[in-house]
């Protein structure tokens, strides 16, 4: 019972905060809705004994990428009003066209596999506790390769932000 | 003995090379010396064979290069018989007359050394021809001397008229050539072989029908070999060419290929009645228009082409009338005549520096003495009159086509007609040349050399004499031909009384037309008496007009084909390249611009139209993994 | 008894699938909000929706495997996740410097 709560809960919320994301109007809104998606999926997360991850994501995501967020949308998106019609020719078509092949493709599923939810693989009994230990253990043993180049990446991202969003000729800036 | 005929076929084509390897080299001397004794040379092998060949009663003989494979049989393979035998003995005898002719002739000439190689080449194919054991074989010679016919016409190529008549040649042989490609083609279908002996012998076993259509097919590459009506006009013009070259090619040797391929199917041709009627109708038809255009031309060689033309239509007159040894024996005595009148001709071209319109000749005879009287002879020798060679081969072509009975009534008819005016155009343009004085200066007109009137005499020899080896009373060429034409029918002389009218009226018609050429040119019967009450200007005239333009027919055939081909490939050109080539190809490329345009519509530019593309395609390979199906581990 | 209460625990146990699911729907909910929204922000919003959605499905793989290496996966999909979105919105910021509008229809400079 328990489990069903910890489940639908955080789910009902990530839903509801993607459909906020897709379909608001206002900026800040979609930013807001984007953040309680977050905090949800980091409660799944826990739910799902990957507790440093979750909180990682809470710190990295739902923190800093959503206050850059904001930022952003403060410096640019606010005070315009987007224009709700569809400016691409046939895009509505076309979408509504993946749609349904959407719905499409998951009713033959649905149907072809009689509402079963038979994963190829079976579960494992025991569980595994995502705790820091074993995390890093894995991480700068097996995994420090990947791990240097992310760092590096990160590096580099960081650069270019700022050569990107460096501005000579601006004098002064705008709030 | 084998090998030894053989000989005088390949000499001279070593010759041919030799002197095309050398001829910057060699100065006209040395190629002279080479090439006469290379002639006579090959002469006296052919002579010596021939006796050899004489006294074995010319059972043939044969002899086979190269077997390429067995069935079909094809082969290169030579025979030596009495048909061959009399071609072989003509046309190396020839060969080294006209050669020696040629040395004088062609003195100052700056090709002359090509001329050599050419003459050679040219004779090795027509032995190569003549000697041939099967059709194969025998149809490279028809194709090499072709070949070297068109050499020899296009000789001074720089003249636009010369390379012209070349062309024409070549090209109109080559129609016949198409037809005798097809007959060869039926005839390795029907009797697996091409080889003379075997289809000749099962000439009975085959359907009429076959035999008819072979025979019309290798009919039709007679024509353009012998210049045959509607084939013929390439022959007049053919007399670009060196007139040695003439004399030998198209007199004695190349266009009486034609004949020479009947005869040597005449027992296959012997079954065919269609075929038989086909040849005389032509041959006729050809005679009478060949005779009739010879009145009235003014060029000395062109009056001997048609004449030429009209004595080939008798000798088909002949087959058609399935008298085979008459032509044969026509062929022979018309060589050397006609080779006489031709070389005479050459030395009467060479003394006149060249000019060879026969209205500014006119007695010659006191400057020429030797050259008119050899030319006479050889004029009354192409008449008919006894005892000289024409009167006994015409008169038996004559009586033969007589002796069938029926329509060959009317056929003889005409044959005769056509002796008559035989005569009458020969008797003009003798006495135009020889005789009758038209007031022009020729005081810087001499003699020809020696070298060329010692070739006329015995040219002239020959045309008196020869003609007694196949009178009604020693009927030498057909003892000669008898294993050639083993189960053939002949068309024998009619006896008697019947014979010796016949013989008085041929007579009677050679003496006719010379008389009245005597009367109109020479006596100038016109000028001096007035026929007042008959005006005959006006059909005078005419007859002038048609004759020398060949009744207009060359006109005709110049409109039917060559504009008419010409416009026609010009609608060609036009429709299918333009219209339905360029169309279909334009239509490609324009279908791909369009196509590529819409196409190019998918590429807004636009990320979201994008992102569309990436999820339908996503999806489309979500469904492709859930149709395939995957086996789990 | 305890069967049958074995057997409803079971009935309604939270099984990996359902966490597949979940994944797959904010997955799409992202990857329309992609093809719908105009403005460059908001497109950047459902890719962190799409990345978040990958994430979910790692995390329920490690758990059904019973490996870490699912949660390690997560870790660098977070970090270039971060990374990504500092660039892009750099990006996003110098270009929309120029054009006043955040509209992303106006830059089909690479169109065929």
């Amino acid at each position: 019972m328990v489990d069903l709560i910890l489940f639908f809960i955080p789910a009902a919320l990530i839903i509801i905060g993607a459909l906020i994301v897709v379909f608001a109007k206002n900026p800040v809104h979609n930013a807001m809705g984007l953040v309680m998606t977050l905090v949800s999926i980091a409660i799944i997360y826990i739910t799902l004994n990957a507790t440093f991850v979750a909180m990682v994501q809470m710190l990295v995501y739902a923190g800093a990428v959503m206050t850059l967020f904001l930022f952003v949308i403060m410096m640019i998106g606010v005070d315009k009003k987007e224009q709700s019609s569809e400016s691409i020719k046939g895009q509505t078509f076309l979408v509504s066209g993946v749609f349904l092949i959407l719905i499409s493709i998951l009713g033959y599923v649905a149907i072809s596999s009689e509402f079963k939810w038979d994963l190829w693989f079976e579960a494992v009994e025991f569980a595994v506790e995502g705790t820091p230990q074993l995390i890093a253990g894995t991480l700068f043993t097996a995994w420090i390769f990947p791990f240097e180049i992310i760092s590096i990446l990160l590096i580099v991202a960081t650069a270019a932000a700022i050569a990107l969003a460096y501005d000579s000729k601006r004098k002064k800036k705008d709030v | 003995m084998e090998l030894l005929f053989l000989l005088p076929i390949f000499l001279p084509l070593l010759t041919a090379i030799f002197l095309f390897f050398n001829k910057n080299l060699f100065n006209e001397l040395i190629t002279n010396f080479f090439t006469l004794n290379s002639a006579l040379l090959s002469f006296a092998i052919s002579f010596y064979v021939f006796v050899m060949l004489a006294l074995d009663k010319f059972q043939p003989i044969s002899y086979s290069i190269f077997q390429w494979t067995n069935t079909p049989d094809i082969k290169i393979d030579f025979t030596l018989d009495g048909l061959s035998g009399i071609m072989l003995l003509l046309v190396t005898g020839l060969s080294f007359i006209i050669q020696l002719f040629s040395t004088s002739y062609m003195e100052t000439d700056e090709k002359h050394n090509n001329y050599f190689v050419y003459f050679n080449f040219f004779v090795f194919s027509m032995l190569l021809l003549v000697m041939s054991s099967n059709f194969l074989v025998m149809f490279f010679g028809w194709e090499l001397v072709g070949l070297s016919s068109y050499l020899l016409i296009s000789f001074w190529s720089k003249k636009p008229e010369a390379a012209k008549a070349g062309n024409k040649a070549f090209i109109l042989n080559r129609v016949g050539d198409f037809g005798f490609l097809i007959g060869l083609m039926i005839i390795l279908n029907t009797f697996n072989t091409f080889d003379f002996y075997t289809v000749l012998k099962s000439a009975s076993d085959v359907p009429e029908n076959t035999i008819t259509l072979i025979t019309l097919f290798l009919l039709l590459g007679a024509f353009g070999k012998s210049a045959q009506f509607p084939l013929f006009s390439w022959l007049p013009d053919a007399m670009e060419g060196p007139t040695p070259a003439s004399a030998l090619i198209h007199a004695a040797t190349m266009v009486t290929a034609g004949v020479f391929m009947l005869v040597r199917i005449s027992p296959i041709l012997q079954h065919s009645k269609i075929a038989g009627m086909v040849i005389i109708s032509f041959g006729l038809i050809t005679t009478l228009l060949a005779a009739f255009s010879a009145i009235n031309q003014y060029d000395i060689k062109k009056v001997l082409a048609y004449s030429t033309i009209s004595q080939l239509g008798f000798m088909f007159i002949a087959i058609g009338a399935g008298a085979y040894v008459a032509a044969i024996f026509h062929l022979v005595t018309h060589a050397f005549f006609k080779a006489l009148l031709f070389l005479g001709a050459g030395a009467v071209i060479h003394s006149m520096h060249h000019e060879q319109d026969i209205r500014k000749m006119g007695g010659l005879r006191k400057q020429m003495p030797v050259t008119a009287s050899m030319m006479g002879i050889g004029t009354l020798a192409i008449s008919g009159i006894p005892p000289l060679a024409g009167f006994w081969s015409k008169d038996e072509i004559l009586a033969s086509v007589f002796a069938n009975g029926g329509i060959y009534y009317i056929f003889w008819a005409l044959g005769l007609g056509a002796a008559f005016l035989t005569a009458f155009y020969m008797g003009r343009h003798w006495l135009l040349i020889f005789e009758k004085d038209n007031g022009f200066d020729h005081s810087n007109v001499n003699e020809a050399p020696k070298t060329m009137t010692r070739p006329l005499i015995i040219l002239g020899l020959f045309s008196i004499f020869i003609g007694f080896v196949n009178t009604p009373f020693f009927h030498g060429v057909e003892k000669v031909l008898h294993y050639s034409l083993e189960g053939v029918e002949i068309t024998h002389l009619p006896e008697g009384i019947t014979l010796i009218v016949l013989a008085v009226l041929s007579i009677g018609a050679g003496f006719t037309g010379l008389l009245i050429a005597y009367l109109i040119f020479s006596f100038e019967i016109f000028k001096r008496f007035n026929f007042k009450r008959i005006n005959l200007d006006y059909p005078i005239n005419l007859i002038k007009d048609l004759s020398f333009n060949v009744l207009y027919l060359n006109k005709l055939g110049n409109s039917i084909f060559v504009s008419g081909m010409k416009n026609f490939t010009r609608k060609v050109a036009v429709i299918v390249d333009g219209l339905i080539i360029d169309g279909s190809v334009n239509f490609v490329s324009t279908a791909f611009g369009k196509t590529s345009r819409v196409a190019s519509a998918t590429q807004t530019g636009l990320v979201r139209s994008y992102v569309v593309y990436f999820g339908l395609f996503l999806l489309l390979l979500i469904g492709l993994f859930i149709i395939t199906p995957m086996v789990p581990q | 008894m305890r069967t049958i209460l074995k057997e409803r625990k079971k009935m309604f146990e939270v099984t990996t699938d359902w966490y597949l699911t979940l994944s797959a729907i904010l997955f799409s909910i992202g990857f329309f909000g992609m093809m719908i929204r105009k403005n460059a922000l908001i497109m950047f919003m459902c890719i962190e929706l799409m990345l978040n959605a990958v994430n979910l499905t790692f995390i329920s793989a490690s758990k059904h495997f019973g490996q870490i290496d699912g949660q390690i996966a997560v870790f660098f999909v977070l970090v270039v996740a971060a990374a990504e979105v500092v660039v892009g919105l750099a990006i996003i910021v110098s270009i929309f410097r120029k054009q006043s509008s955040a509209s992303v229809d106006v830059l089909n400079v690479s169109r065929g």
